[in-house]
């Protein structure tokens, strides 16, 4: 099993001495603009050390606050242009996100995502904002959002240090008519995204709301699976989770079903539906209820039944009111002929109605699929979203209010929108 | 070998693993620190009581060196010994829900506790009121989901909601901000799983030691050294070895520096020898290799087996962190280790912080300064109050009518 490129991080030992803490401190002690608390005369003796080694992380970063001249085109560039426009890149119901950049290297930017308090949650700090940094926190991969650091601020604010990705989401890209693709970039993001995923279940974390817009592209080109703010570990055999996860339209027919227990194979089916999305541009199955949902379901693949999936009419919302036969190989080469006979298959293992049966993330990357010609497309040569033509409709809109309306999730979306 | 690298960049490895020495300077500065700035904050406090009372005779030098001298700060031993306390403590609360606290959420409070503890002292944060709120993060993180009311209306005693979610953020900065807790327990569970499937002719023999079967596995573990205590079947014995391994796993390895100094396959497998050594070493055969046979010892190629020298390393880590959990013993049930404690609690009595003693005021007034600060926040009159109080702590206490601790945490326990 090859190895995916980890970031390096230094361990503890080094982290957390408590010289390194002492002594940045007086690194840092000179004026800096753009960060008033650095600024400020200390008065009072020594600051705990939980809270220096706070104030170390913090001075790490600058909001927003860039200089560089750059040509047109470049990444520095609309940099600058956001810089004008007050360094926010988007901002929602849960949090405001910053454009910034690590202190000894301005032309590294980071998106700063600083959560709101919720007045309206008095229990503390809300699962969402606790689950994204719990598994962020464990997860450095290549195809997964990078948590660089998270520190406090004022008035008891969390701020999250993430992977600035200015490329827009996949879901930007499939909208977008004026955007070309074909089957090689198609496989191209499939890669990443199922590399991505593979390595959350290799950790044993479920991320639990795959779909196009949760799926970040770098100034590079590499997706980057991104929005935490449902997943969990796997649990203990026997021990129930809920089932209230996965935007409808890429919830797999378990959830829908209300099981309780479930596996990587829920991520697997949400893959599937963005893979079908990427190919035919629309939500394959966008249903208008959870039980319209089901019957899409039934309708494209098949009604599931106590022969192709022994023990679902136990589950505790099972339905079935039409009884459509499963779908064979042919419905697939039929529906989806730009993948090709060997991606038709590959689609087809993803979408299997018994999560027991389904592929896992594994299996996915090892389809005969990503070894058949067209080969994927190489990062550089992926298509981009259009430049500044919706530039200004981006700006306008706030950021987090995306198109899924009511979902919850809207508000949790990580936007970088206001950069296009 | 992925699964090292993989734990390499989990936060357990990156923040919180530490050598002896390294672990011991934290503390030490730690502890330093916050000495320095009690001493600093009742000078302040008594500066103050001196200026609102002018008509106090004689002007006593403020701050003098002899009254600095006055004060005795805890020392770092003695701030764990207390931490440790309220370690235990947290094992007793999440006992007094109904249905009891899951182990795991329970230790995830007891390992947020002693890490929050590392880069804080109880001098500025009484574990007190740190641990309902280190109890209560657990379930959230742990996926046991559980409403803040809920919580607290299952703390015996008067706590409410507003004390137990005051230092939340205060606790979640002290973590840096990690939740994730890599627990022993899971990998004792694939173990036990693995010696069953052995006893029962069904063992995967590992792809490096071909000479193995599920049949050579199976009378391998028959026909091991009898066990510690008599046992009726092998799988009684599997069974006892797992029960006493999850004891120690629950207990020692929460209470001492085991999370701190190794990794969670290394804690549970020691865990596992101090049970049922032979079985222990069988399995660790299984995996490894066994040890040079006795009748090769002239044969001058010591590398019979290639993983030996892997082995004696892991062998000698696991003893090392054996006898680290067999020095575990509960506070509560020894005499002299809770005259001690109390000892402690009274000093600690001295140099609380006087300026952190509010949390709710911390959470609830934003900060004049970022990160934490905020003990400038508390006004004069609101110093003075608690000096009062303390004063008037102090007379009952001389009284000897007051627990050192305040009410009992768990005395409601028997009748819930």
């Amino acid at each position: 099993m090859a190895l995916s490129p980890f970031a390096s991080r230094s361990p503890s030992m080094t982290v957390a001495s408590p010289n390194s803490a002492l002594r940045l401190k007086a690194a840092a002690s000179h004026h800096v603009p753009g960060q008033a608390a650095a600024a400020k005369p200390e008065s009072k003796p020594e600051r705990e050390l939980t809270e220096q080694l706070n104030d170390d992380v913090r001075r790490k970063y600058i909001k927003g606050a860039l200089e560089a001249t750059a040509p047109q085109g470049t990444i520095e560039f609309s940099l600058r242009l956001t810089d004008r426009i007050g360094k926010k890149l988007g901002e929602g119901t849960y949090a405001i996100v910053y454009l910034g950049h690590f202190r000894d290297d301005p032309s590294s930017c980071v998106a700063i995502k600083k959560i709101k308090v919720n007045a309206e949650y008095k229990d503390g700090l809300t699962m969402d904002a606790i689950r994204e940094v719990k598994y962020l926190q464990e997860l450095s991969h290549r195809n997964v959002i990078a948590l660089h650091d998270v520190f406090s601020s004022k008035d008891q604010n969390l701020n999250l240090v993430l992977e600035f990705l200015p490329g827009g989401d996949l879901e930007m890209l499939i909208k977008d008519g004026d955007i070309h693709y074909g089957v090689g970039d198609v496989k191209a993001w499939m890669g990443m995204l199922a590399r991505g995923v593979w390595f959350c279940h290799e950790n044993f974390v479920l991320h639990r709301d795959i779909k196009p817009n949760n799926l970040l592209i770098a100034a590079d080109g590499e997706v980057k699976l991104a929005d935490f703010g449902l997943a969990r570990s796997f649990a203990d055999p026997y021990l129930n989770m809920t089932h209230q996860v996965i935007t409808r339209w890429y919830r797999p027919p378990e959830l829908l079903f209300g099981a309780k227990q479930y596996s990587g194979a829920v991520d697997v089916w949400s893959m599937g539906m963005v893979f079908a999305e990427l190919l035919l541009r629309v939500p394959l199955l966008a249903g208008m209820s959870d039980l319209d949902q089901i019957s899409k379901i039934c309708e494209a693949f098949g009604t599931p039944t106590e022969e192709n999936w022994p023990g679902v009419t136990q589950l505790a919302n099972y339905v079935a009111d039409k009884a459509v036969p499963v779908q064979g190989r042919d419905f697939f080469l039929r529906q989806f002929p730009t993948a090709g006979p060997v991606g038709a298959d590959l689609l087809m293992s993803m979408c299997v109605l018994d999560p027991r049966k389904r592929a896992t993330a594994l299996q996915v990357l090892q389809h005969k699929w990503w070894t058949t010609e067209p080969r994927p497309t190489k990062n550089e040569d992926l298509p981009r979203k259009s430049g500044t033509k919706k530039m200004g409709d981006d700006l306008a809109r706030r950021g987090g209010e995306t198109d899924d309306g009511p979902f919850k999730n809207a508000a949790r979306q990580l936007d970088f929108g206001a950069m296009k | 070998m992925i699964e090292d690298d993989i734990y390499r960049t989990s936060s357990q490895f990156r923040l919180w693993s530490y050598t002896q020495s390294s672990l011991k300077s934290l503390r030490t500065t730690t502890n330093h620190i916050a000495s320095e700035r009690v001493r600093a904050a009742l000078r302040r406090a008594r500066e103050r009581h001196l200026s609102a009372t002018p008509s106090a005779t004689g002007t006593p030098q403020p701050g003098s060196d002899a009254e600095d001298r006055d004060i005795e700060c805890l020392t770092p031993e003695e701030e764990l010994v207390l931490v440790r306390y309220y370690c235990e403590k947290t094992v007793e609360l999440g006992d007094t829900y109904r249905p009891p606290l899951p182990t795991n959420v329970r230790a995830t409070a007891i390992q947020y506790l002693r890490r929050f503890y590392l880069t804080n002292s109880p001098m500025t944060y009484h574990p007190k009121s740190i641990m309902a709120c280190a109890l209560f993060v657990a379930t959230k993180t742990d996926n046991y989901y559980m409403s803040l009311r809920q919580f607290a209306e299952g703390i015996p005693g008067d706590t409410t909601a507003d004390d137990v979610i005051a230092p939340e953020f205060l606790l979640m900065q002290g973590l840096r901000f990690t939740f994730d807790v890599r627990h022993p327990f899971r990998g004792l569970e694939g173990g036990v799983m693995e010696l069953s499937a052995i006893a029962q002719g069904q063992g995967k023999p590992a792809p490096h030691l071909p000479h193995h079967t599920p049949e050579s596995l199976k009378q391998g573990i028959l026909s091991l050294a009898l066990p510690p205590v008599p046992c009726t079947s092998i799988t009684d014995r599997i069974g006892r070895a797992h029960g006493a391994t999850r004891e120690l796993l629950k207990s020692a390895a929460q209470m001492t520096d085991a999370y701190f100094l190794y990794t969670p396959s290394q804690i549970w497998l020691s865990a596992f020898l101090l049970a049922d050594k032979p079985l222990a070493e069988f399995y660790l055969d299984t995996k490894l290799g066994g040890p040079l046979e006795q009748t090769t010892t002239d044969s001058p190629s010591p590398l019979q087996n290639p993983l030996y020298e892997l082995r004696t390393k892991l062998l000698n880590v696991l003893t090392d962190c054996g006898a680290l959990l067999q020095s575990y013993t509960p506070l509560s049930s020894d005499p002299d280790q809770m005259k001690s404690l109390k000892r402690i609690a009274k000093k600690l009595y001295h140099c609380q912080n006087p300026e952190k003693v509010n949390l709710k005021r911390d959470s609830a007034v934003p900060r004049s300064t970022p990160a934490g600060d905020a003990g400038t926040a508390t006004s004069e009159s609101e110093t003075e109050r608690l000096a009062k109080k303390r004063k008037l702590e102090m007379e009952q206490k001389q009284r000897g009518t007051q627990d050192m601790f305040g009410p009992e945490l768990v005395a409601g326990r028997t009748k819930h």
